[in-house]
């Protein structure tokens, strides 16, 4: 039996692997998407929220921070020679966990949302799709065969690390990128 | 001071949020998937771009093939590249500035510092 290396993948975190390989998360309201190329057999996931706010405040659009974590997704696929037109397009995620106290159900449902904009935004067509309800999901993502394995998590305590880890993840502003100019300017 | 500027992102979604922020400064956008597409739009174009900002990571052709192409070619030989990626070690920005690039932003971007970039960048070119 031959053995595939493992990930474990955080929330914000971007992998893909031309190697087999398993990708596991676990996920509560956080969205992640799976995105696998058949013909060079190269998988990839990230597992990503919607921040409150940004950095420069809560007023700007919190989706720049999903469109960013897609954006890499993307990205990291390409440079293992995975080609867009062939991504089967799987999304997991958006759970209401433990109701969310006091935020209803906007917080999860505002991820869906978005991902479900943004894929067709990209003419990605989705192959699967598992989100919304109350508990958490498990993923393994075989980056050989792009097969996933969705397990619920029916354990309390589970459920509620998730939730404070996701309620603290929520909190951290995003960050934008910096900015670098290669010519001196003229005087 | 308004331009026309083409924006190359294979990404739909990447390419609007880039348009919503220039096109708040009153710029014309032109838009490209890609670096083969970005060349083809500025050869049918009769009076070419103030400014480029191009993506790296694209399929087809990528951003500093693209830099390289226009540097390459005496009409697009002065004209300013900005380039738009996650792309963010100081070796991939060295191989941006090597290819032609005239500056580097890395992804996620906030609006008001790609004007300010942008505004920067054409007053510099004169």
């Amino acid at each position: 039996m031959r053995l595939e290396k493992e990930i474990l993948l955080h929330v914000g975190a971007v992998h893909a692997s031309a190697e087999p390989a398993v990708i596991k998360t676990l996920l509560g309201s956080c969205i992640a998407v799976c995105l696998w190329d058949p013909a060079v057999r190269v998988g990839g996931m990230n597992h990503f929220m919607l921040p409150q706010g940004s950095s420069n405040g809560p007023q700007d659009d919190p989706a720049r921070f999903g469109v960013h974590a897609m954006d890499r997704l993307v990205g990291e696929m390409l440079k293992l020679g995975a080609a867009p037109s062939r991504f089967i397009v799987k999304v997991f995620g958006g759970a209401s966990v433990l109701a969310m106290p006091g935020l209803g159900g906007h917080i999860p449902q505002s991820n869906v949302t978005f991902v479900r904009e943004y894929l067709a935004r990209e003419g990605m067509r989705v192959a699967a799709i598992s989100v919304g309800g109350t508990l958490p999901r498990q993923l393994r993502f075989f980056t050989e065969t792009g097969k996933v394995l969705v397990r619920r998590v029916v354990t309390l305590r589970t459920q509620e690390r998730i939730l404070e880890r996701e309620t603290e993840q929520r909190q951290i502003p995003g960050e934008f990128g910096d900015v670098t100019l290669f010519r001196s300017r003229r005087t | 001071m308004t331009a026309t500027i083409l924006i190359v992102d294979d990404s739909a979604t990447m390419r609007a949020l880039v348009r919503g922020a220039l096109e708040a400064d009153q710029h014309a956008v032109v838009e490209a998937p890609n670096g083969e597409a970005a060349l083809a739009t500025l050869a049918g174009m009769r009076t070419g771009v103030d400014l480029v900002i191009t993506d790296v990571i694209m399929p087809q052709m990528d951003g500093l093939s693209l830099t390289r192409a226009l540097r390459d070619d005496p009409r697009f030989a002065a004209t300013p590249i900005l380039v738009l990626t996650t792309e963010a070690t100081p070796a991939q920005k060295e191989r941006g500035r090597a290819a032609g690039a005239t500056g580097w932003l890395v992804k996620p971007f906030h609006p008001d510092t790609l004007r300010r970039t942008v505004r920067q960048t054409l007053a510099e070119r004169g």
